[in-house]
């Protein structure tokens, strides 16, 4: 295994004129669960969106196992070794969610039918919803979907999974679900960037935190220290305004 | 006041009329259903195309609608009955006007090309109906944009529009009554025919009249029951 899995390097992006990624190099290794936090608008999701090239980024790189996206020949086969949860979890609502699952392996990784359907009903049945297989999306609660959702990332037997505000849109009960499946694939040693505002799952889950601000990554410290000992200013505030409210 | 007009049904079970009629209306069905089949694949490829990303598709996409969508059907059959063959090559203008039945395959060409634009434009709007996460979540899977559009986008999109695309499906019925002008045995030319050889007008265009609305409302319960077949459960509600 490539170390670092992934290499981010000189990384800017722009919407229009408006710069979202402000030339940031950073690194992560396999087996750590990193969270990315910080207040909306700084960058974090856009960060996220890169690594797999959702965002076609203007400057800079980034290298996943070594390999540059800008100069990746296949970047869809690239992306089928990166799991992604969305914070809307997106579904596809016209199938069913063994469908929902099976799809990418069997088109984008070429497993047989028979194959992804076994990995299916597996991933179903650690994400606890292994009798809704056969039901559709619009079926589900809010948390069942969004389980649903990590099943079909992981589907792809993933090198890293990617984790957009994955609990954003759900209500409190349905979030403890949703973490307890995060924690244990943290446990089980995935490689996993998560932006979320949850920072009793950051606390509790992640290996290490990054905090960012204005586009730029302000700081980066091993989880404990973070939280006991946050060098920042910025992320003082931040992390004042947020157990606040706790 | 009373109606002078003697009243002859029987008449249309007679032939020469039987014939012309069992022959219009399978020409009718004939063109409809062959031009709605070649219409939706071009449809589907047309609109797609004008949603990728690539700048050269998009702008074939638009040419393609913008000239199929803005000249009157009527004038597009002239145009593809009496201009078009007068481009090809001298050996393809005999070979094609040799071909047997000329003004049925050129009314299929007009009538698909033309509802395929139309066809086009629902099928981009409702492709843009479609949720921005459900691209990325498909892109960030690894398909292909191809595959993309084949598996997630085109199936959504297309339950989204089946009431839409049923209405063209049934414009297409009514537009193929414009073909008897450049010669095609359909329906309307039947009646058009019975009429001049009878003067018995009312029964024969209520025998087209009758034929266009028995057709549609076969369509519109195929429609229906398609609709209903593929809705989505939990998402689009039961009627």
């Amino acid at each position: 295994m490539t170390d670092p899995l992934v290499d981010i390097r000189d990384l800017s992006l722009w919407y229009e004129k408006f710069k979202a990624l402000d030339n940031i190099s950073t690194s992560f290794s396999s087996g750590r669960c990193v969270v990315i936090c910080g207040p909306s608008g700084s960058g974090k999701s856009s960060l996220l969106r890169c690594i797999n090239r959702l965002e076609e980024f203007q400057e800079g790189d980034v290298l996943f196992e070594g390999q540059s996206l800008r100069e990746c020949p296949n970047i869809a086969a690239l992306r089928s070794n990166i799991g992604m949860v969305f914070q809307h979890f997106e579904l596809y609502p016209h199938m069913s969610i063994l469908d929902n699952i099976t799809l990418a392996p069997r088109h984008a990784k070429g497993k047989s039918k028979a194959d992804a359907e076994a990995l299916a009903h597996t991933l179903l049945e650690r994400v606890d919803i292994a009798d809704q297989a056969k039901k559709y999306p619009a079926e589900l609660s809010g948390g069942q979907q969004q389980r649903a959702a990590i099943a079909r990332a992981l589907a792809l037997e993933p090198k890293l999974m990617l984790f957009d505000e994955p609990t954003s849109a759900l209500d409190p009960e349905m979030i403890v679900e949703v973490l307890r499946v995060m924690r244990d694939l943290a446990k089980d040693g995935m490689t996993m960037l998560v932006v979320t505002h949850e920072m009793v799952f950051a606390r509790e889950v992640s290996d290490e935190i990054i905090f960012m601000d204005d586009g730029k990554i302000v700081e980066r410290k091993e989880t404990d220290d973070f939280f006991s000992n946050p060098h920042s200013k910025r992320a003082q505030d931040f992390l004042d305004r947020i157990l606040m409210k706790i | 006041m009373t109606l002078k007009y003697d009243f002859d049904w029987p008449m249309l079970l007679e032939d020469p009329y039987r014939e012309w009629i069992i022959e219009g209306f399978i020409n009718t069905v004939y063109l409809s259903l062959m031009a709605w089949g070649i219409a939706l694949m071009i449809g589907i490829f047309i609109g797609t195309i004008r949603m990728t990303r690539s700048p050269m598709l998009r702008f074939i996409g638009t040419v393609y609608v913008e000239f199929f969508r803005n000249i009157p059907l009527l004038v597009q059959l002239f145009v593809w009955f009496f201009v078009f063959p007068l481009m090809l090559p001298h050996d393809w203008m005999m070979s094609w006007n040799r071909l047997p039945h000329v003004p049925f395959l050129t009314a299929l060409l007009a009538l698909s090309l033309f509802t395929a634009a139309r066809v086009a434009e629902h099928i981009r709007s409702g492709i843009s109906s479609i949720p921005k996460g459900q691209f990325d979540a498909a892109t960030s899977s690894g398909l292909t944009q191809v595959q993309m559009y084949r598996y997630v986008i085109i199936p959504y999109a297309f339950r989204v529009m089946i009431p839409t695309i049923a209405s063209e499906f049934l414009t297409i019925f009514k537009n193929s009554a414009l073909t008897l002008t450049i010669g095609v045995s359909e329906i309307t030319s039947a009646a058009k025919s019975i009429e001049a050889w009878s003067f018995h007008g009312i029964e024969a265009y209520s025998v087209a009249s009758v034929t266009y609305m028995t057709t549609t409302a076969t369509v519109v319960l195929f429609m229906g029951w398609l609709e209903h077949r593929l809705r989505i459960p939990g998402l689009i509600a039961k009627k």
